[in-house]
């Protein structure tokens, strides 16, 4: 089952993404950022979490994930350290992601030219 | 503005096409061709100066017994880079213009004004466009994976030549009209479309107002790269205008591509695109009298990186040069 649901909610996020594209004329760029946005906001209560446990990996490669790491790395570290955590947590789960990004993109420029 | 012009003929052209130009429905119309956006080259911007250079240089060896005077240029790049680089391999007398898609008729016009001087003789017209070099330039680099709508169009790879001269030949360029700037707050980069069909509806209407003629004058009415849809809404546009119907209109941007494939979208773009089609199938077609008088309308969307940035509009511009059989 929790393959279903995990197909279902990345297409319909990227459904969203694509009415957002075609019929609000929306950046690629700005899409993106609504994305994280939305992922942080549905922090709330925990409805992502609820999400990720029924969905797995579903909503966890999804840009909305990106939002929502950004987001409990940023309370549990406040809760931790008080009001400077929220500095020093936002990026504490997300940056496994980040560095493979740039090590990986670097490597690969190395080696290959962009196609079309 | 129309200007009727009374010694200015086209000479030989020369087209170098690239990807998806060379493999669509003109194949084997081209003097060249290249496979790759890259050609053995390191950059896009290095590959586009290579098939310019081609291009002129294969110009120059059909006319090799005329005397270049001067050599009029056009691309999409920042600060015309692709035909100042590649027009100082010539040491010909060189003037860069911009009009954006609009420059092939804007170079037209210019040579055409030019040739009344008596010192000068043949002029060489060049236009060029790399599909990435104008995706970087206008919208975002291809290396960021953007998706693009369907409405949005596909720039033309391909570098073209043409001479123009005071000396006579088949076909004669008979007059030109400089289009108006007009601006119908589009704001979204992707759709030229739509911003550009207002202008080029406007040219048309004041060209044949100032010369008297009638649509049906022309055997052919081929605009720039207005697109699919541009091409249905410019029919539209002027049979709510002005009550004609036009049955000798086409778009050379749905004509130049293969239309099943998905990856063109709307159909071609870029200041390459009409002249590929003009040189590649209608110039031909003119020389075996199958056409005898065309109108080409030039359309040019006026933005810049800036400009899209800021979100500001996107003026347009449509010039026209209408061209006969003698």
């Amino acid at each position: 089952m929790i393959f279903i649901y995990a197909f279902f909610f990345s297409g319909i996020v990227c459904l969203i993404g694509e009415i957002l594209i075609t019929h609000f004329k929306l950046k690629p760029g700005v899409v993106t950022s609504l994305f994280v946005s939305l992922g942080a906001f549905l922090d709330i209560f925990n409805i992502y979490d609820w999400f990720v446990s029924k969905c797995g990996a579903g909503a966890m490669v999804v840009i909305t994930s990106f939002g929502h790491l950004i987001m409990h790395g940023a309370i549990l570290e406040t809760k931790k350290t008080g009001l400077l955590g929220l500095f020093s947590g936002m990026f504490s789960f997300t940056t496994a992601g980040i560095t493979a990004t740039i090590v990986f993109s670097f490597i690969f420029a190395l080696f290959f030219k962009p196609k079309n | 503005m129309t200007i009727n012009f009374d010694n200015v003929y086209l000479n030989n052209t020369s087209v170098v096409a690239g990807p998806f130009l060379y493999d669509g429905p003109l194949k084997g119309n081209f003097d060249d061709e290249y496979k790759d956006f890259y050609d053995g080259e390191k950059t896009y911007e290095d590959c586009e100066i290579k098939e310019l250079i081609k291009s002129i240089n294969i110009l120059i060896k059909k006319e090799k017994n005329k005397k270049i005077d001067l050599m009029i240029s056009s691309d999409l790049n920042n600060q015309l880079i692709v035909s100042n680089f590649a027009s100082k391999n010539f040491g010909i007398p060189y003037l860069g213009v911009y009009n954006a898609c609009a420059s092939i008729c804007e170079e037209l016009i210019i040579a055409g004004s030019l040739l009344y001087n008596k010192d000068i003789h043949n002029i060489i017209c060049t236009t060029s466009g790399h599909n990435m070099t104008s995706e970087r330039t206008y919208r975002n680099p291809t290396e960021y994976g953007a998706s693009k709508p369907e409405y949005s169009t596909f720039t033309v790879s391909s570098g073209t030549s043409c001479l123009v001269s005071d000396i006579k030949s088949s076909i004669k360029i008979e007059s030109g009209t400089i289009g108006k700037v007009f601006d119908l707050n589009i704001k979204d980069s992707n759709d030229m479309g739509s911003a550009m069909t207002p202008s080029a509806v406007l040219t048309l209407f004041e060209h044949l107002k100032d010369l008297n003629r009638k649509p049906n004058y022309y055997d052919l009415i081929i605009s720039g790269d207005l697109g699919k849809y541009g091409e249905k809404m410019f029919k539209e546009l002027y049979k709510e205008e002005y009550g004609i119907e036009l049955n000798n209109y086409i778009d050379s941007a749905v004509h130049i591509y293969n239309n099943e494939d998905k990856r063109v979208l709307a159909g071609g773009s870029g200041p390459s695109c009409l002249p590929s089609y003009v040189y590649s199938k209608i110039i031909p077609d003119m020389k075996s009298k199958k056409l005898k008088k065309v109108l080409l309308l030039a359309t040019g969307a006026l933005l810049n990186t800036t400009s899209v940035n800021q979100k500001k509009t996107i003026p347009c511009v449509c010039h026209a040069v209408s061209m006969e059989v003698i």
